[in-house]
Protein backbone atom coordinates (compact mmCIF):
# COMPACT_ATOMS: atom_id res chain seq x y z
CA UNK A 1 0.00 0.00 0.00
CA UNK A 2 1.33 3.78 -0.79
CA UNK A 3 2.18 5.77 2.16
CA UNK A 4 -0.81 8.17 0.93
CA UNK A 5 -2.82 4.95 0.70
CA UNK A 6 -2.06 4.33 4.41
CA UNK A 7 -2.84 7.77 5.28
CA UNK A 8 -6.23 7.74 3.63
CA UNK A 9 -7.32 4.51 5.49
CA UNK A 10 -5.80 6.01 8.93
CA UNK A 11 -8.28 9.17 8.14
CA UNK A 12 -11.16 7.10 7.15
CA UNK A 13 -10.76 4.52 10.73
CA UNK A 14 -11.03 7.93 12.53
CA UNK A 15 -13.97 9.00 11.12
CA UNK A 16 -15.29 5.80 11.41
CA UNK A 17 -14.81 6.41 15.54
CA UNK A 18 -15.99 9.66 15.17
CA UNK A 19 -19.44 8.26 13.43
CA UNK A 20 -19.84 5.54 16.44
CA UNK A 21 -19.73 8.13 19.25
CA UNK A 22 -21.80 10.60 17.60
CA UNK A 23 -24.43 8.10 16.83
CA UNK A 24 -25.60 8.19 20.57
CA UNK A 25 -26.21 11.87 20.19
CA UNK A 26 -29.25 13.44 18.77
CA UNK A 27 -28.09 14.08 15.25
CA UNK A 28 -28.65 17.32 13.48
CA UNK A 29 -30.69 17.90 10.68
CA UNK A 30 -29.37 17.42 7.23
CA UNK A 31 -28.21 21.16 6.17
CA UNK A 32 -30.45 21.76 3.50
CA UNK A 33 -28.78 22.04 0.05
CA UNK A 34 -26.96 18.82 1.17
CA UNK A 35 -27.29 16.86 -1.99
CA UNK A 36 -28.34 13.07 -1.76
CA UNK A 37 -27.19 10.62 -4.10
CA UNK A 38 -27.71 6.91 -4.33
CA UNK A 39 -26.24 4.18 -6.64
CA UNK A 40 -27.11 0.52 -6.18
CA UNK A 41 -24.53 -1.59 -7.64
CA UNK A 42 -24.54 -5.46 -8.78
CA UNK A 43 -22.62 -8.34 -9.39
CA UNK A 44 -23.80 -11.75 -11.17
CA UNK A 45 -22.52 -14.38 -13.41
CA UNK A 46 -23.53 -15.05 -16.96
CA UNK A 47 -22.65 -18.74 -18.19
CA UNK A 48 -20.47 -18.55 -14.50
CA UNK A 49 -18.47 -15.84 -15.73
CA UNK A 50 -18.50 -12.97 -13.35
CA UNK A 51 -19.62 -9.28 -14.02
CA UNK A 52 -20.68 -6.38 -12.36
CA UNK A 53 -23.17 -3.67 -12.79
CA UNK A 54 -23.82 -0.78 -11.17
CA UNK A 55 -26.98 1.49 -11.46
CA UNK A 56 -27.93 4.69 -12.69
CA UNK A 57 -27.36 7.53 -9.72
CA UNK A 58 -30.64 9.22 -8.79
CA UNK A 59 -29.96 12.41 -6.49
CA UNK A 60 -32.18 15.18 -4.81
CA UNK A 61 -31.18 18.19 -2.86
CA UNK A 62 -32.56 18.76 0.53
CA UNK A 63 -34.74 21.38 0.74
CA UNK A 64 -35.20 24.45 3.43
CA UNK A 65 -37.63 23.06 6.37
CA UNK A 66 -37.92 26.34 7.87
CA UNK A 67 -38.81 26.85 11.42
CA UNK A 68 -38.28 28.11 14.74
CA UNK A 69 -39.63 29.62 17.28
CA UNK A 70 -40.59 33.37 19.10
CA UNK A 71 -41.66 33.53 22.86
CA UNK A 72 -41.59 35.79 25.57
CA UNK A 73 -38.60 34.73 27.99
CA UNK A 74 -40.37 36.56 30.65
CA UNK A 75 -43.07 34.87 33.10
CA UNK A 76 -44.48 38.32 34.15
CA UNK A 77 -44.80 41.92 32.86
CA UNK A 78 -41.97 44.34 32.94
CA UNK A 79 -42.63 46.76 35.80
CA UNK A 80 -42.14 50.38 34.78
CA UNK A 81 -42.13 53.86 36.33
CA UNK A 82 -43.75 57.11 34.92
CA UNK A 83 -40.73 58.67 32.79
CA UNK A 84 -38.44 56.32 33.21
CA UNK A 85 -36.36 55.17 30.07
CA UNK A 86 -34.72 52.21 28.17
CA UNK A 87 -37.37 49.90 29.94
CA UNK A 88 -36.76 46.34 28.26
CA UNK A 89 -38.91 43.32 27.73
CA UNK A 90 -37.37 40.25 26.49
CA UNK A 91 -37.85 37.64 24.07
CA UNK A 92 -35.92 34.23 23.08
CA UNK A 93 -36.06 33.03 19.17
CA UNK A 94 -34.80 29.95 18.36
CA UNK A 95 -33.68 28.39 14.87
CA UNK A 96 -34.87 25.12 14.22
CA UNK A 97 -34.66 25.20 10.18
CA UNK A 98 -31.85 23.07 8.55
CA UNK A 99 -29.81 25.62 7.93
CA UNK A 100 -28.46 29.03 9.04
CA UNK A 101 -30.99 31.80 8.78
CA UNK A 102 -30.97 35.71 9.44
CA UNK A 103 -34.06 37.02 11.32
CA UNK A 104 -35.53 40.39 10.93
CA UNK A 105 -36.95 41.70 13.65
CA UNK A 106 -39.73 44.38 14.66
CA UNK A 107 -41.04 45.85 17.42
CA UNK A 108 -44.89 46.31 17.53
CA UNK A 109 -47.41 47.69 19.56
CA UNK A 110 -49.96 49.35 17.64
CA UNK A 111 -53.02 46.62 16.33
CA UNK A 112 -51.95 44.09 18.44
CA UNK A 113 -54.87 40.90 19.25
CA UNK A 114 -56.53 41.12 21.84
CA UNK A 115 -56.87 38.18 23.96
CA UNK A 116 -53.26 37.03 23.76
CA UNK A 117 -52.29 38.76 27.25
CA UNK A 118 -54.02 39.80 30.24
CA UNK A 119 -54.89 43.30 31.74
CA UNK A 120 -55.59 46.40 29.86
CA UNK A 121 -53.41 47.93 27.44
CA UNK A 122 -53.58 51.70 27.07
CA UNK A 123 -50.77 53.19 27.20
CA UNK A 124 -47.72 52.80 24.05
CA UNK A 125 -43.94 53.49 25.03
CA UNK A 126 -41.83 55.80 23.20
CA UNK A 127 -39.01 55.35 20.95
CA UNK A 128 -39.71 51.73 20.95
CA UNK A 129 -36.77 49.96 19.60
CA UNK A 130 -35.31 45.91 19.30
CA UNK A 131 -31.82 44.67 19.78
CA UNK A 132 -29.80 41.23 20.06
CA UNK A 133 -28.22 40.09 22.61
CA UNK A 134 -24.84 40.49 21.70
CA UNK A 135 -22.70 38.83 24.46
CA UNK A 136 -25.58 36.04 25.27
CA UNK A 137 -25.98 37.62 29.13
CA UNK A 138 -29.69 37.95 28.58
CA UNK A 139 -29.09 41.41 29.97
CA UNK A 140 -29.66 44.35 28.10
CA UNK A 141 -26.63 46.20 27.68
CA UNK A 142 -26.58 50.11 26.11
CA UNK A 143 -24.00 50.70 23.46
CA UNK A 144 -23.31 47.10 23.59
CA UNK A 145 -26.50 45.06 22.21
CA UNK A 146 -26.80 47.14 19.13
CA UNK A 147 -27.65 44.59 16.41
CA UNK A 148 -31.06 44.96 15.03
CA UNK A 149 -31.64 42.18 13.53
CA UNK A 150 -30.37 38.02 14.20
CA UNK A 151 -27.79 37.62 11.98
CA UNK A 152 -26.65 33.86 10.84
CA UNK A 153 -28.63 31.80 13.55
CA UNK A 154 -27.24 28.53 13.67
CA UNK A 155 -29.55 25.41 13.13
CA UNK A 156 -31.13 24.45 17.10
CA UNK A 157 -29.23 27.62 18.70
CA UNK A 158 -31.11 30.15 20.51
CA UNK A 159 -30.83 33.93 20.96
CA UNK A 160 -32.51 36.42 23.48
CA UNK A 161 -34.08 39.66 21.97
CA UNK A 162 -34.76 42.57 23.70
CA UNK A 163 -37.93 45.62 22.95
CA UNK A 164 -36.83 48.94 24.54
CA UNK A 165 -38.48 51.69 24.91
CA UNK A 166 -39.06 54.66 27.20
CA UNK A 167 -42.32 55.51 29.04
CA UNK A 168 -43.36 59.32 28.74
CA UNK A 169 -46.29 60.70 30.67
CA UNK A 170 -49.53 58.69 29.93
CA UNK A 171 -53.05 59.36 31.86
CA UNK A 172 -54.29 56.70 33.80
CA UNK A 173 -51.91 54.39 32.60
CA UNK A 174 -51.97 50.48 33.26
CA UNK A 175 -49.92 48.25 30.89
CA UNK A 176 -48.41 48.37 27.40
CA UNK A 177 -48.57 45.58 25.01
CA UNK A 178 -45.44 45.31 22.90
CA UNK A 179 -44.48 42.10 19.88
CA UNK A 180 -42.02 41.24 18.52
CA UNK A 181 -42.67 40.33 14.78
CA UNK A 182 -39.84 38.04 13.57
CA UNK A 183 -39.37 37.12 9.94
CA UNK A 184 -37.21 34.30 8.92
CA UNK A 185 -34.16 35.62 6.03
CA UNK A 186 -31.76 34.69 4.23
CA UNK A 187 -28.46 33.66 5.82
CA UNK A 188 -25.16 33.59 4.30
CA UNK A 189 -23.66 37.00 4.17
CA UNK A 190 -22.43 37.88 8.11
CA UNK A 191 -23.09 41.78 9.07
CA UNK A 192 -25.73 42.25 6.19
CA UNK A 193 -29.66 41.27 6.90
CA UNK A 194 -30.52 38.90 4.05
CA UNK A 195 -33.94 39.18 2.16
CA UNK A 196 -37.24 37.77 3.64
CA UNK A 197 -37.29 34.16 2.38
CA UNK A 198 -40.73 32.96 0.46
CA UNK A 199 -42.01 29.34 0.38
CA UNK A 200 -41.13 27.43 -2.82
CA UNK A 201 -44.02 27.07 -5.50
CA UNK A 202 -45.47 23.51 -4.31
CA UNK A 203 -46.74 23.60 -8.07
CA UNK A 204 -43.48 24.08 -9.46
CA UNK A 205 -42.31 21.30 -11.90
CA UNK A 206 -38.59 19.80 -12.15
CA UNK A 207 -37.56 21.11 -8.57
CA UNK A 208 -35.59 18.06 -7.45
CA UNK A 209 -31.84 19.85 -8.89
CA UNK A 210 -32.13 23.10 -6.50
CA UNK A 211 -33.31 23.58 -2.93
CA UNK A 212 -36.68 24.54 -2.07
CA UNK A 213 -37.33 26.31 0.62
CA UNK A 214 -40.64 24.66 2.80
CA UNK A 215 -42.09 26.95 5.64
CA UNK A 216 -43.23 24.45 8.52
CA UNK A 217 -43.16 27.63 11.33
CA UNK A 218 -46.01 27.54 13.83
CA UNK A 219 -48.45 29.55 15.26
CA UNK A 220 -46.59 31.06 17.93
CA UNK A 221 -49.26 31.86 19.99
CA UNK A 222 -51.56 29.09 19.03
CA UNK A 223 -54.53 31.21 18.55
CA UNK A 224 -54.34 32.06 15.08
CA UNK A 225 -54.62 35.84 15.92
CA UNK A 226 -51.48 37.49 15.50
CA UNK A 227 -49.69 34.47 13.56
CA UNK A 228 -50.87 31.55 11.65
CA UNK A 229 -48.81 28.20 10.94
CA UNK A 230 -46.30 28.15 8.04
CA UNK A 231 -45.92 31.61 7.17
CA UNK A 232 -42.22 32.36 8.31
CA UNK A 233 -43.14 34.76 10.45
CA UNK A 234 -43.65 34.72 14.55
CA UNK A 235 -44.88 37.11 17.24
CA UNK A 236 -44.62 36.39 20.60
CA UNK A 237 -45.58 39.09 23.39
CA UNK A 238 -45.04 40.68 26.47
CA UNK A 239 -45.96 43.88 28.58
CA UNK A 240 -44.85 46.80 30.66
CA UNK A 241 -46.70 47.34 33.75
CA UNK A 242 -46.98 50.79 35.60
CA UNK A 243 -45.37 49.68 38.86
CA UNK A 244 -44.71 52.85 40.26
CA UNK A 245 -47.48 55.04 40.50
CA UNK A 246 -47.93 58.56 40.90
CA UNK A 247 -50.06 59.41 44.07
CA UNK A 248 -51.95 62.56 44.45
CA UNK A 249 -50.90 63.27 48.29
CA UNK A 250 -51.23 65.92 50.49
CA UNK A 251 -50.59 67.12 53.36
CA UNK A 252 -52.29 69.69 55.93
CA UNK A 253 -50.48 71.38 58.68
CA UNK A 254 -52.63 72.81 61.30
CA UNK A 255 -52.83 74.14 64.93
CA UNK A 256 -55.14 74.58 67.56
CA UNK A 257 -54.62 76.05 70.89
CA UNK A 258 -54.96 73.66 73.82
CA UNK A 259 -54.78 76.15 77.27
CA UNK A 260 -53.22 79.02 78.02
CA UNK A 261 -53.49 78.98 81.61
CA UNK A 262 -55.43 81.80 82.05
CA UNK A 263 -58.74 81.18 79.87
CA UNK A 264 -60.48 78.58 80.98
CA UNK A 265 -63.90 78.85 79.21
CA UNK A 266 -62.89 81.27 76.63
CA UNK A 267 -60.64 79.76 73.78
CA UNK A 268 -57.38 79.96 74.63
CA UNK A 269 -54.96 83.00 73.62
CA UNK A 270 -51.43 82.56 72.44
CA UNK A 271 -50.17 83.62 75.23
CA UNK A 272 -46.63 82.72 77.09
CA UNK A 273 -46.97 78.98 78.81
CA UNK A 274 -49.95 78.30 76.42
CA UNK A 275 -50.12 74.64 74.91
CA UNK A 276 -50.45 74.40 71.26
CA UNK A 277 -51.28 71.47 69.40
CA UNK A 278 -49.93 71.17 66.05
CA UNK A 279 -51.96 68.49 63.46
CA UNK A 280 -50.41 67.30 60.41
CA UNK A 281 -52.89 65.49 57.96
CA UNK A 282 -52.19 63.56 55.14
CA UNK A 283 -54.55 62.66 52.57
CA UNK A 284 -54.77 60.58 49.28
CA UNK A 285 -56.82 60.99 46.52
CA UNK A 286 -55.77 58.80 44.24
CA UNK A 287 -58.46 55.83 43.88
CA UNK A 288 -57.13 51.78 44.45
CA UNK A 289 -53.09 52.96 44.81
CA UNK A 290 -52.25 53.50 48.56
CA UNK A 291 -49.56 55.53 49.28
CA UNK A 292 -47.12 53.68 51.85
CA UNK A 293 -44.46 54.24 53.82
CA UNK A 294 -45.07 58.05 54.36
CA UNK A 295 -42.34 59.42 56.85
CA UNK A 296 -43.62 63.34 57.99
CA UNK A 297 -40.99 65.32 59.57
CA UNK A 298 -41.69 68.61 61.12
CA UNK A 299 -39.39 71.28 62.86
CA UNK A 300 -40.86 72.70 66.15
CA UNK A 301 -41.00 76.39 65.65
CA UNK A 302 -38.66 78.64 67.52
CA UNK A 303 -39.91 80.42 70.62
CA UNK A 304 -41.80 76.94 71.70
CA UNK A 305 -40.68 74.16 73.28
CA UNK A 306 -41.45 70.57 72.65
CA UNK A 307 -43.60 69.32 75.18
CA UNK A 308 -42.42 65.38 75.96
CA UNK A 309 -44.29 62.33 75.09
CA UNK A 310 -47.01 64.29 73.08
CA UNK A 311 -46.54 62.83 69.78
CA UNK A 312 -50.18 60.98 68.44
CA UNK A 313 -50.00 59.12 65.20
CA UNK A 314 -52.27 57.45 62.93
CA UNK A 315 -55.70 59.40 64.66
CA UNK A 316 -58.56 60.48 62.08
CA UNK A 317 -57.31 63.59 59.95
CA UNK A 318 -60.73 64.63 58.59
CA UNK A 319 -60.76 68.27 57.35
CA UNK A 320 -56.95 68.67 58.39
CA UNK A 321 -57.55 68.84 61.62
CA UNK A 322 -56.75 65.81 64.07
CA UNK A 323 -59.94 63.68 64.72
CA UNK A 324 -59.42 61.13 67.57
CA UNK A 325 -56.29 60.40 69.26
CA UNK A 326 -54.55 57.94 67.08
CA UNK A 327 -51.83 56.24 68.88
CA UNK A 328 -49.27 57.68 71.47
CA UNK A 329 -45.49 57.38 70.80
CA UNK A 330 -42.10 57.62 72.62
CA UNK A 331 -39.99 60.24 72.06
CA UNK A 332 -37.13 58.13 71.89
CA UNK A 333 -38.63 56.25 68.93
CA UNK A 334 -39.65 53.15 70.53
CA UNK A 335 -42.93 51.65 69.85
CA UNK A 336 -45.89 50.84 72.33
CA UNK A 337 -48.92 49.97 70.46
CA UNK A 338 -49.81 50.35 66.66
CA UNK A 339 -48.24 50.46 63.54
CA UNK A 340 -47.18 53.59 63.41
CA UNK A 341 -43.70 55.28 64.40
CA UNK A 342 -43.05 58.81 66.20
CA UNK A 343 -39.90 60.41 67.44
CA UNK A 344 -38.52 63.88 68.79
CA UNK A 345 -34.97 64.71 68.15
CA UNK A 346 -34.28 67.36 70.84
CA UNK A 347 -30.68 68.39 69.09
CA UNK A 348 -32.41 69.01 65.61
CA UNK A 349 -35.97 70.24 67.45
CA UNK A 350 -37.30 67.67 64.74
CA UNK A 351 -40.49 65.73 65.12
CA UNK A 352 -40.85 62.21 63.29
CA UNK A 353 -43.88 60.54 62.34
CA UNK A 354 -44.20 57.39 59.99
CA UNK A 355 -47.81 55.90 58.55
CA UNK A 356 -47.77 53.10 56.64
CA UNK A 357 -50.13 53.58 54.20
CA UNK A 358 -52.68 56.58 53.47
CA UNK A 359 -55.68 55.08 51.17
CA UNK A 360 -58.13 56.67 49.70
CA UNK A 361 -61.18 58.56 51.75
CA UNK A 362 -59.16 57.55 54.82
CA UNK A 363 -56.81 60.47 55.86
CA UNK A 364 -54.40 59.85 58.71
CA UNK A 365 -53.16 62.20 61.22
CA UNK A 366 -49.71 62.88 63.44
CA UNK A 367 -49.64 65.52 66.41
CA UNK A 368 -47.83 66.86 69.14
CA UNK A 369 -47.64 69.74 71.51
CA UNK A 370 -45.36 72.72 71.91
CA UNK A 371 -45.60 75.04 74.68
CA UNK A 372 -44.80 79.06 74.09
CA UNK A 373 -41.86 80.33 75.78
CA UNK B 1 -17.68 6.53 5.64
CA UNK B 2 -14.32 4.91 4.80
CA UNK B 3 -16.15 1.97 2.68
CA UNK B 4 -18.76 4.96 0.60
CA UNK B 5 -15.60 7.02 -0.47
CA UNK B 6 -14.04 3.87 -1.89
CA UNK B 7 -17.36 2.67 -3.32
CA UNK B 8 -18.00 5.99 -5.41
CA UNK B 9 -14.49 5.63 -6.86
CA UNK B 10 -14.78 2.71 -7.87
CA UNK B 11 -18.55 3.12 -9.07
CA UNK B 12 -16.88 6.10 -11.50
CA UNK B 13 -14.58 3.67 -12.77
CA UNK B 14 -17.32 1.40 -13.45
CA UNK B 15 -19.80 3.90 -14.79
CA UNK B 16 -17.00 4.74 -17.52
CA UNK B 17 -16.42 1.11 -18.18
CA UNK B 18 -20.34 0.23 -18.40
CA UNK B 19 -20.37 3.43 -20.77
CA UNK B 20 -17.75 2.22 -23.08
CA UNK B 21 -19.63 -1.04 -23.18
CA UNK B 22 -22.73 -1.22 -26.34
CA UNK B 23 -25.39 -2.53 -23.16
CA UNK B 24 -25.21 -3.39 -19.51
CA UNK B 25 -26.72 -7.10 -19.75
CA UNK B 26 -28.25 -6.41 -16.24
CA UNK B 27 -29.37 -3.11 -16.20
CA UNK B 28 -29.67 -1.12 -13.27
CA UNK B 29 -31.91 1.76 -11.98
CA UNK B 30 -31.95 3.39 -8.97
CA UNK B 31 -34.97 5.89 -8.12
CA UNK B 32 -35.83 7.87 -4.92
CA UNK B 33 -39.64 8.88 -4.06
CA UNK B 34 -41.07 10.39 -0.88
CA UNK B 35 -45.03 10.08 -0.48
CA UNK B 36 -47.25 12.95 -1.29
CA UNK B 37 -50.37 13.07 -0.27
CA UNK B 38 -53.29 14.17 -2.30
CA UNK B 39 -56.59 15.16 -1.43
CA UNK B 40 -59.03 13.46 -3.33
CA UNK B 41 -62.53 14.57 -4.17
CA UNK B 42 -64.76 12.46 -1.50
CA UNK B 43 -62.31 13.75 1.21
CA UNK B 44 -60.30 11.02 1.49
CA UNK B 45 -56.07 11.21 1.18
CA UNK B 46 -54.81 9.69 -1.30
CA UNK B 47 -50.89 8.69 -1.03
CA UNK B 48 -49.04 9.03 -3.75
CA UNK B 49 -45.01 7.93 -4.07
CA UNK B 50 -43.66 10.69 -6.45
CA UNK B 51 -40.23 11.47 -7.28
CA UNK B 52 -37.90 12.90 -4.32
CA UNK B 53 -38.19 16.69 -5.38
CA UNK B 54 -39.42 18.13 -2.13
CA UNK B 55 -37.56 16.70 1.10
CA UNK B 56 -36.39 17.91 4.65
CA UNK B 57 -35.60 16.29 7.70
CA UNK B 58 -37.93 13.96 8.50
CA UNK B 59 -39.37 12.82 5.72
CA UNK B 60 -39.70 9.43 4.51
CA UNK B 61 -37.70 8.57 1.60
CA UNK B 62 -38.08 4.80 -0.30
CA UNK B 63 -35.21 3.74 -2.70
CA UNK B 64 -36.42 1.43 -5.22
CA UNK B 65 -33.40 -0.11 -7.32
CA UNK B 66 -34.68 -2.00 -10.21
CA UNK B 67 -33.09 -4.33 -12.79
CA UNK B 68 -33.62 -5.95 -15.98
CA UNK B 69 -32.04 -8.72 -17.55
CA UNK B 70 -31.19 -7.14 -21.32
CA UNK B 71 -29.47 -10.44 -22.16
CA UNK B 72 -31.36 -13.70 -23.80
CA UNK B 73 -29.87 -16.07 -21.60
CA UNK B 74 -30.49 -15.92 -17.69
CA UNK B 75 -28.53 -14.20 -15.12
CA UNK B 76 -27.37 -15.87 -12.09
CA UNK B 77 -25.62 -15.09 -8.77
CA UNK B 78 -27.40 -11.84 -8.69
CA UNK B 79 -26.25 -9.71 -5.89
CA UNK B 80 -27.77 -6.11 -5.35
CA UNK B 81 -26.08 -3.59 -3.13
CA UNK B 82 -27.16 -0.41 -2.03
CA UNK B 83 -25.19 1.98 0.25
CA UNK B 84 -27.91 3.96 2.80
CA UNK B 85 -26.73 7.76 1.92
CA UNK B 86 -25.31 9.13 5.44
CA UNK B 87 -27.92 11.73 5.51
CA UNK B 88 -30.74 8.80 5.89
CA UNK B 89 -31.84 7.11 8.46
CA UNK B 90 -32.61 3.11 7.02
CA UNK B 91 -35.83 2.24 8.53
CA UNK B 92 -36.61 -1.22 6.49
CA UNK B 93 -37.35 -2.33 3.15
CA UNK B 94 -40.26 -1.62 1.11
CA UNK B 95 -43.88 -3.70 0.47
CA UNK B 96 -43.01 -7.10 -1.29
CA UNK B 97 -38.95 -6.71 -1.11
CA UNK B 98 -37.24 -9.62 1.26
CA UNK B 99 -35.30 -8.38 4.18
CA UNK B 100 -31.77 -7.57 3.18
CA UNK B 101 -28.55 -8.12 4.60
CA UNK B 102 -27.08 -5.19 6.39
CA UNK B 103 -23.69 -3.74 7.25
CA UNK B 104 -23.35 -1.19 9.78
CA UNK B 105 -19.55 -1.16 8.59
CA UNK B 106 -19.74 -1.19 5.03
CA UNK B 107 -18.00 -4.22 5.13
CA UNK B 108 -19.49 -7.30 6.59
CA UNK B 109 -23.51 -7.89 5.71
CA UNK B 110 -25.53 -10.02 7.59
CA UNK B 111 -29.19 -10.23 9.26
CA UNK B 112 -29.84 -7.46 11.37
CA UNK B 113 -29.86 -9.46 14.53
CA UNK B 114 -26.45 -10.86 14.01
CA UNK B 115 -24.76 -7.45 13.98
CA UNK B 116 -23.09 -5.43 16.96
CA UNK B 117 -21.76 -2.34 16.92
CA UNK B 118 -19.49 -0.58 19.41
CA UNK B 119 -20.24 1.60 21.72
CA UNK B 120 -18.18 4.60 23.27
CA UNK B 121 -18.33 2.84 26.69
CA UNK B 122 -16.09 0.14 25.15
CA UNK B 123 -18.53 -2.43 24.82
CA UNK B 124 -20.68 -3.84 22.44
CA UNK B 125 -24.90 -3.77 21.89
CA UNK B 126 -27.22 -5.22 19.08
CA UNK B 127 -27.27 -2.90 15.94
CA UNK B 128 -30.47 -0.54 15.24
CA UNK B 129 -31.96 -0.02 11.69
CA UNK B 130 -29.62 3.92 12.95
CA UNK B 131 -26.61 1.98 12.60
CA UNK B 132 -26.99 0.62 9.28
CA UNK B 133 -24.76 2.32 6.22
CA UNK B 134 -25.53 0.25 3.67
CA UNK B 135 -28.15 -3.38 2.24
CA UNK B 136 -27.60 -5.83 0.01
CA UNK B 137 -29.88 -8.62 -1.54
CA UNK B 138 -28.70 -11.78 -2.77
CA UNK B 139 -31.39 -12.59 -5.41
CA UNK B 140 -32.65 -16.94 -4.70
CA UNK B 141 -32.62 -17.28 -8.31
CA UNK B 142 -31.66 -16.61 -11.93
CA UNK B 143 -33.12 -13.61 -13.76
CA UNK B 144 -34.77 -15.33 -16.90
CA UNK B 145 -34.13 -13.22 -20.38
CA UNK B 146 -35.53 -10.23 -20.53
CA UNK B 147 -37.06 -10.29 -16.95
CA UNK B 148 -37.36 -7.77 -14.42
CA UNK B 149 -37.97 -6.88 -10.70
CA UNK B 150 -37.48 -4.25 -8.67
CA UNK B 151 -36.23 -3.90 -4.76
CA UNK B 152 -37.17 -1.11 -2.22
CA UNK B 153 -35.78 0.03 1.01
CA UNK B 154 -37.39 2.89 3.19
CA UNK B 155 -35.22 5.49 4.85
CA UNK B 156 -35.76 9.10 6.41
CA UNK B 157 -33.63 12.27 5.71
CA UNK B 158 -31.81 13.10 9.45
Amino acid sequence: MTERGVRRLLRAGAGLAAMGSAGSAIAAPTIAGTVITNQAQATYTVNNIPATASSTVASFVVDRKVAFTTVSAQATTTKVSIGQANVVTTFTLTNITNGTQDFILEPEQLNLPTGVLIGTDNFNVDNIRVFVDSNNNQTYDIGVDTGVFIDELAPDTSVTVFIVGDVGSPANPEQAFVALHATVAAGGATGTPGAALNSTDLALLNREGVEDIVFADDDSDGLALGDLPRNGQGRAYAAYEIGTRAVALTIAKSARFVSDGVNLLTPARALPGAIVEYCLTVTNTTPLVPANSVALTDIVPANTTFVPGSILVGGLGTGDVCVGNGFPQNDDGSNTIGPYTGSYDAATRTVRAGIPAVILGIPLSASFRVTIN
Amino acid sequence: MYRPVITLSALSALVATTAAMAAAPLEISSRMLVEKRVAARDGTTRIDMVAAEKVVPGDRVTFVVAYRNTTRQPIADVVLANPVPRAVAYRGVGAGTPAPDVSVDGRTFAPMPALRVGTTGGGMRPATADDVVAVRWRLPAPVAAGASGQLAFQGVLR
